[in-house]
């Protein structure tokens, strides 16, 4: 925990910015939408998992620049609504707005890098975009999105497990600095 | 403020782009009765503006119409009033006007269907002042060859005769109840004789009928022709009561002319009989019964008046 912590304690001037070979995020972002919406077929454990959320919330912790972060974030979330015929756009879009900014806000404070450090904050990010997107819900939609339940604490777990292998998969992709 | 600005940049990014997005979302969502939800907005936030711009206008417009333009409004008030009172003074006049032509009009007619019968249409011009004498005066006289005796008619049945000419245009009528007038009448339906003699009442008596003739309330009673005065067969009124007498029965009489509101009257210049044909279209009303529903003809009624007992003679 210390060690998650230790990067809070460095300036802005100091905070490592990780790079990426030219396209690593677009095809990243373009795979997990692809995948989460046509691997639903094979099996219903690909509910379990929020892709394009686990590429918003790596990208924004690596690339650690909030204006980004939070534009990612939207394209991802705006796409991800348009794959989803029965979300209206931007119902994704705002959540995933939101994570963006909080996540590349964020990366450069604490350290990103460890899988406990990784999994916690998947963990974390899974019920903040599950809060804003069940606010966005009930005030836009006069929807009752439930903020908290089993079996998103079921998704969210899988989530995190899934995202610190899936980071650790991403972390081969950076260009060596 | 550079520093300030750069921090903030990434803040004002994010509201914005998702200012972006619930614009995006509002455009999309459709709330109740199928509203896209940017219109509901729009129109939640475009009515209190509306509403109070409403309300304000309205007050302004009430402010002036109710204190600033009804500057004046007191003088326009006591105009209007005094035009109220001219306009109405103007309406009753032309409502008397509107009267007294239906009344020459319901002599004028009578006049035109009697073509053979000379008649000259006057106007009441005062009445006797004792209460106990019911004498009327009009606005004919010797100018208009009026003579003493002359019957005064109006449609509906005999008025009077003429009892005095005092002028070129003034002479006095004996109405039938006066208490020195009589007629020489006979009932309609059974042709019996009699005679109307007024009494000083509203109502006269009709005299000389046997106690044996029946006789009923309504029956009608018509003039005779035997007093010289009075053409034959004119309406002179209903029986309003009968009761047995002494020697002859009781008999009040209900003149079929209103002689307590007459306004206009006809004058029969000559002793030319007359059958009052307007009155037939009211012979349904006791008031005003007409004679021809009632009465024969003046050629039958002639031979049985020729038949019936004939009473003593009238007074005057």
């Amino acid at each position: 925990m210390a060690s998650m912590l230790n990067a809070g304690a460095r300036s802005d001037s100091n905070i490592e910015v990780h790079k990426y070979y030219g396209g690593t995020v677009i095809a990243a972002a373009f795979l997990a939408l692809v995948l989460q919406a046509f691997l639903h077929k094979y099996g219903r454990w690909s509910e379990l998992i929020d892709l394009p959320l686990l590429v918003t919330v790596y990208f924004g912790m690596s690339k650690r620049n909030p204006a980004s972060g939070l534009l990612l974030g939207a394209a991802i979330g705006i796409l991800q609504d348009a794959l989803s015929p029965d979300n209206p756009i931007g119902l994704y879009g705002i959540a995933k707005t939101f994570v963006g900014y909080v996540a590349s806000s964020i990366g450069g404070r604490i350290d990103t890098e460890h899988p406990l450090s990784r999994f916690g904050l998947v963990f974390l990010f899974f019920h903040f975009h599950q809060a804003i997107f069940a606010v966005t819900q009930r005030v836009l939609l006069n929807h009752s999105a439930p903020f908290f339940t089993l079996r998103l604490l079921l998704d969210s777990l899988v989530t995190a497990a899934f995202g610190v292998a899936l980071f650790a998969l991403l972390d081969r992709l950076r260009r060596p600095s | 403020m550079l520093d300030t600005n750069l921090r903030h940049r990434p803040l004002a990014l994010l509201v914005g782009v998702v200012l972006a997005q619930v614009l995006l979302l509002a455009f999309q969502i459709k709330r109740d009765h199928d509203v896209p939800l940017i219109r509901f907005w729009a129109a939640e936030l475009v009515t209190p503006v509306g509403r109070a711009g409403t309300w304000t206008s309205s007050k302004v417009r009430g402010i002036w119409t109710g204190y600033i333009a009804l500057h004046g409004a007191r003088a326009e008030n006591e105009r209007l009033h005094g035009e109220l009172d001219q306009l109405r003074l103007r309406a009753r006049d032309l409502e008397s006007q509107a009267g007294e032509a239906q009344r020459l009009r319901v002599l004028l007619d009578f006049r035109e269907a009697h073509p053979e019968a000379p008649m000259l249409a006057a106007q009441v011009i005062g009445a006797s002042a004792d209460p106990t004498s019911h004498i009327l005066f009009i606005n004919r006289g010797e100018r208009d060859r009026i003579r003493r005796n002359m019957a005064v008619i109006t449609p509906d049945g005999i008025v009077g005769k003429i009892v005095e000419v005092f002028s070129n245009n003034t002479a006095q009528v004996l109405l039938i109840n006066d208490k020195e007038s009589g007629v020489g009448v006979l009932f309609a339906d059974t042709r019996t004789h009699g005679v109307v003699k007024g009494t000083g009442d509203p109502e006269p008596l009709m005299d000389y009928v046997v106690n044996d003739e029946k006789v009923h309330a309504g029956q009608l009673i018509v003039t005779s022709g035997e007093d010289r005065i009075f053409p034959k067969d004119l309406p002179v009124g209903v029986v309003a009561d009968a009761a047995p007498g002494s020697n002859f029965q009781v008999i009040r009489v209900r003149p079929t002319v209103r002689l307590d509101r007459l306004e206009d009257v006809l004058i029969l210049l000559s002793r030319q009989d007359v059958t009052l044909k307007p009155a037939q279209e009211s012979a349904d009303t006791p008031a005003s019964p007409g004679p021809a529903a009632t009465a024969p003809q003046p050629a039958a009624a002639a031979s049985q008046t020729q038949a019936a007992p004939s009473p003593p003679p009238p007074e005057r």
